[in-house]
């Protein structure tokens, strides 16, 4: 047990977690952006999918940032499509959202053949590239609290330093902006805003193409970074397990990363601990973010059924 | 998800015709796709699209493949239809069928294996145990308001595990390090019924379970509650319904349904044992069946043939042509996506919009307008 506690409390774990915690914390984001517009976004999932496997073949033939970027176009695309047929067409938003995981799901091996020339399962054969750590050894010249500094601060992924800006420049827009204040009322009482003359439908197709964008940021993330490399179905829930945490969120950006940072824990848990109990089979390792998942679903949704019950809704 | 309106102010048959060309539209428009796709990517564009189109019927064993397929495709089109109706979106079948078929195997592989009793107690824990697993996502919608698509699809990945914990390290296999278990006793096998195919007694199961559910739907005051609840919550609530408990019952019943699909592969002519991931994504393709049947009972096994069709001839073309059968995919999504768009608007006026913006596919507008 004093060896696990050790490792969590270390600074390599630490590293492992906002490793981990990158991708959730977009796709959250994401989910989140989707969810206060009034719309649950279910294909998180395959939008991060797409977003890691357009990644990582662009990433053959172009510079990392240009792949990252192609990721987050292909998920702003997806987000476009999912408003199409949700809007214009007045499909059910959330079997739109599962047609684009099963899209995900299929079309990714499928590409991933045409690309690697048969190989259905990974990208091993492509040479793709890595989205670069920051780096800040400068600041071990602070004497005293330097080296501690650099052991937890440098080294981490350009999109990890994104995604902590993003919650701060996401509450700044959601909450101190015009537009996020339209944003909100779309989701919170459509009347009112389309009574002010707020254009509905377009507040939600912005809304669900940065949500779009957002996932496929973690795809990128999750496939430049925390893997180099696409494998089938790599996303492996994380999707889902991200909508768990817009609602775990309480639907606020600050809560989203918290959310996110606890889901990140246990799956960097998931990570270390096959090095430290050997003993403990590797499937119900990988259970535990699942299983934390529902667990903190069913706690905090009580929260959030009183919360529902005093704004008065259904 | 019913249409209420529009069945009352048009008869069964106008209907049915309607909702068959619509099918067949988004079926078209999809098929063009996939076409143009193949055409780019593949070396030998046409003998791919031939094999998809006719390997499945060529020979009786491909033909037993493609049935046995359509009987499971219409279990798992049944129990997406039973919780479409209550307008709960739980996406848990394919964890039931894990569960289902562990359970099963627990029962299969006990000394009462041997005996008459293992098809029905297989078959009976395998429902009991996916209806537990349907149970749990509505018990914590209802009670706890806990989202049930979130839930259920986290049920999904431990009852993966799950089984794949419990192949690897409790149950007796025949290899230590083999993922599949000791084959089943020819007692607890489902029997063929036609030799040397795959058609086992899981296609009756399929038509009864297709019998019971459109009866229990549109025959009983459980499933009048049931399509009321999933119409107008609020207006079933105030005559005196209580929502959650449907609730939590077509997710249970559906739960069971689930399970006996896990009871079908693992007990069926196509296993015989359970192994680790066995069900190959097939249950999350209900969710196309229930769409395209508009969640109707009688209509699921026809869409589930015609579906298995396509699932098995690109299959064949997977193992016999360069194209893979993950091609699919887009099949899939695009049906759900163009006929789920018409689900709520009159269904004629979207599509001859829809054929209008989209130039190419113009031939299927005529049978889109039946």
């Amino acid at each position: 047990m004093m060896e696990l506690f050790w490792t969590i409390f270390s600074a390599a774990f630490v590293v492992t977690v906002i490793r981990t915690t990158t991708p959730l914390l977009l796709a959250t984001l994401g989910g989140l952006i989707a969810d206060l517009s009034g719309a649950l976004n279910v294909a998180l999932e395959g939008q991060m999918l797409i977003g890691c496997l357009t990644a990582v073949i662009v990433s053959v033939y172009m510079p990392w940032y240009v792949a990252v970027l192609a990721g987050v176009l292909v998920g702003g695309l997806l987000g476009l499509l999912m408003a199409f047929f949700a809007l214009r067409m007045k499909a059910d938003i959330i079997l739109v959202g599962f047609a684009i995981n099963i899209l995900a799901a299929g079309g990714t091996v499928f590409a991933l053949a045409l690309a690697t020339g048969g190989d259905k399962g990974t990208s091993i054969n492509l040479v793709s590239k890595a989205i670069p750590g920051v780096d800040l050894s400068f600041l071990g010249g602070i004497p005293g609290i330097g080296p501690v500094l650099v052991s937890f601060l440098s080294g981490h992924s350009v999109l990890s330093w994104i995604a902590a800006f993003l919650v701060f420049a996401i509450w700044y827009f959601l909450y101190r902006t015009p537009w996020g204040l339209w944003l909100r009322g779309v989701g919170e009482y459509p009347a009112a805003p389309e009574a002010a003359g707020i254009p509905l439908d377009k507040v939600r197709t912005w809304s669900l193409i940065v949500s779009g964008a957002l996932a496929g940021m973690g795809g990128a993330q999750l496939a430049m970074f925390n893997y180099v490399g696409f494998t089938r179905d790599m996303t492996a829930g994380r999707g889902f397990i991200a909508l768990g945490a817009v609602l775990l969120g309480a639907r606020h950006p600050i809560g989203a990363l918290l959310a996110a940072l606890l889901f990140g824990a246990f799956e960097a848990l998931a990570v270390v601990m096959p090095g430290l109990f050997a003993w403990v089979p590797a499937e119900l390792i990988r259970m535990i973010p699942f299983v934390v998942t529902i667990l903190a679903l069913v706690l905090f949704s009580i929260r959030a059924q009183r919360a529902l019950a005093l704004r008065g809704a259904r | 998800m019913t249409d209420a309106p529009t069945i009352v102010a048009s008869t069964r048959w106008q209907t049915i015709r309607r909702e068959t060309g619509r099918a067949l539209g988004a079926a078209l428009i999809a098929l063009a796709v996939t076409c143009i796709i193949v055409f780019f990517t593949s070396k030998a564009p046409l003998e791919a699209l031939t094999t998809l189109a006719t390997a499945p019927a060529s020979r009786i064993r491909t033909i037993g493949l493609w049935i046995d397929d359509a009987a499971k495709l219409t279990i798992t089109g049944l129990a997406f239809s039973l919780v479409f109706h209550a307008r709960q979106f739980s996406m848990g079948v394919q964890g039931q069928v894990y569960i289902g078929a562990l359970a099963a195997t627990y029962v299969v592989l006990s000394p009462l294996g041997v005996t008459w009793a293992a098809i029905p107690l297989g078959m009976l824990a395998a429902m009991l145990a996916g209806g537990l697993w349907g149970f749990l996502p509505g018990y914590a919608k209802a009670r706890l308001g806990a989202n049930e698509i979130v839930s259920s699809l986290m049920l999904n990945y431990i009852a993966i595990e799950l089984c794949n914990f419990l192949v690897r390290v409790s149950l007796p296999k025949p290899l230590v390090g083999v993922l599949t278990t000791n084959d089943f006793p020819d007692t607890a096998v489902y029997p063929a019924l036609v030799a040397n195919t795959r058609i086992d007694l899981g296609l009756i199961w399929a038509l009864v379970a297709v019998l019971i559910v459109w009866f229990a739907l549109y025959r009983t005051s459980w499933g009048l509650k049931l399509r009321l609840v999933g119409h107008n919550a609020r207006f079933a609530e105030y005559s005196g319904i209580r929502p959650t408990t449907i609730m939590v019952s077509a997710m249970t019943v559906s739960g069971m349904l689930g399970g006996l699909l896990g009871s079908m592969f693992v007990q069926g002519q196509t296993y015989g044992k359970l192994t680790v991931l066995f069900e190959g994504n097939l249950a999350f393709e209900g969710i196309l069946v229930a769409i395209v049947a508009r969640a109707r009972p009688l209509a699921v096994p026809f869409v589930a043939l015609a579906y298995a069709y396509l699932r098995q001839g690109a299959q064949l073309m997977n193992i016999r042509t360069d194209v893979p059968a993950e091609v699919i995919g887009i099949v899939t999504a695009l049906i759900i996506l163009l006929v789920s768009s018409t689900y709520s608007l009159p269904g004629r006026k979207v599509l001859a919009r829809l054929f209008r913006r989209e130039p190419k596919p113009a031939t299927a507008s005529a049978t889109g307008e039946v």
